[in-house]
């Protein structure tokens, strides 16, 4: 639901980078979007595509590099693929675990001209 | 526009100074018409744990600036500013987060009547519409601000700093700040607060820390309010407690009624506690 707030925060953060950068215009844009990181992928890049319009965005490709979850059981440390913050160890099926990956969310890279 | 709640809109949000009736707007436009190729040909990944390195590498006349910045970082940053505002100023902040209907707002009216003689409280209230909330708080003896979000979902820092500001909040109070009602969105925008609150009440669902675990993981304190209607319902305040716990060890419980005062001095012997 705050996903576009989310993106606005991203066309704010990208033209800053564009001024300091004496860019012309962004060619291509890459943003992680860990799948613990409480956004919707999705649904932020369905705000981002609706929102580049009149932005130094206009005419770039947006990339959105999803990155799983990653949990580390307390009780056996066994590492595993965690769809989400409540799921067990596959292993010895003891909860909770540590989240170790996942809740990524950041601009990557930018290309400019 | 966000077709679920709108956030992100900012044309409607409002701040209203209740001492000195002056609003101000602010007027972001975005039109929504876009068109563009979205090939997802680059799925490298990256391993930069660093937040703010920034480096460039030349290609032609195009550039890769590889940023690898968090993208709720100007927020975070202003959180910081906040939470240094308040801590130079001896200001016990706290913001109360719940779904809509969970009592804060009558948590805070009898907190007020119960500790405003004793040390001043100031409010914050962040609401979709109206200023039915700042009036209620106000009667009750401590000067409110209302934000009005528009359509937007949640508080950011940039709006408490605002209020904050035009609150004129005084050293050595408490400022409550109340979010808007929601579970999910408030999670993650920091505000500055020294504290968060998590409130849910006896009538929602036991197992509202599983659904919403980024709210119960962020919290420090959870109130479980309305416990008068613990014989009408099924809630199982155990299980909730347990649920909640395996997101956050740490987490906190009281549970009270506002209504009937019923554990309410718990939760303001936890106030006269934080420092």
């Amino acid at each position: 639901m705050h996903e576009f707030s989310l993106a606005i925060e991203v066309i704010d953060l990208v033209q800053r980078e564009a001024e300091k950068n004496l860019a012309a215009s962004i060619r291509e844009i890459t943003i992680e979007v860990g799948d613990l990181s409480g956004v919707e992928a999705d649904a932020f890049e369905s705000a981002l595509e609706l929102l580049v319009k009149d932005s130094i965005l206009a005419n770039a490709n947006i990339n959105i590099v999803r990155t799983a979850g990653k949990g580390k059981c307390n009780a056996c440390n066994n590492e595993f693929e965690m769809k989400y913050r409540m799921a067990t160890c596959p292993k010895c099926q003891c909860f909770p675990s540590e989240i170790s990956g996942g809740e990524e969310f950041r601009v990557v890279s930018l290309v400019i001209e | 526009m966000c077709e679920t709640c709108g956030c992100g809109d900012t044309s409607e949000l409002k701040i209203h100074d209740r001492q000195h009736s002056h609003e101000h707007d602010h007027d972001h436009t975005h039109s929504h018409d876009h068109n563009h190729e979205n090939d997802h040909e680059h799925s490298h990944t990256h391993s930069h744990d660093s937040v703010l390195f920034t480096h460039s590498q030349d290609h032609g006349a195009k550039k890769v600036i590889s940023l690898n910045v968090d993208i709720l970082s100007d927020n975070n940053r202003l959180a910081q500013v906040n939470r240094k505002s308040f801590e130079e100023r001896n200001i016990l902040s706290l913001n109360l987060v719940s779904s809509p209907g969970s009592g804060k707002t009558t948590i805070l009216e009898k907190t007020i009547k119960a500790l405003i003689a004793n040390r001043k409280i100031f409010v914050i209230e962040g609401d979709q519409q109206t200023l039915l909330d700042a009036d209620r708080i106000e009667k009750s003896g401590a000067p409110a601000i209302q934000i009005n979000t528009g359509s937007g979902c949640h508080l950011d820092a940039k709006m408490v700093d605002t209020a904050f500001k035009k609150l004129d909040v005084e050293p050595n109070s408490i400022l409550f700040i109340e979010n808007v009602g929601n579970l999910v969105c408030p999670a993650l925008f920091d505000l500055g607060e020294f504290k968060r609150v998590v409130v849910i009440s006896v009538t929602e669902g036991d197992d509202k820390p599983l659904k919403y675990p980024y709210m119960f993981k962020s919290s420090h304190l959870c109130i479980i309010n309305k416990s008068d209607l613990l014989p009408y319902v099924d809630f199982d305040v155990d299980k909730t407690m347990e649920y909640a716990r395996s997101l956050n060890p740490k987490l906190e419980f009281i549970l009270l009624s506002a209504r009937t005062g019923e554990g309410m001095d718990l939760w303001y012997e936890w106030l006269g506690k934080q420092k």
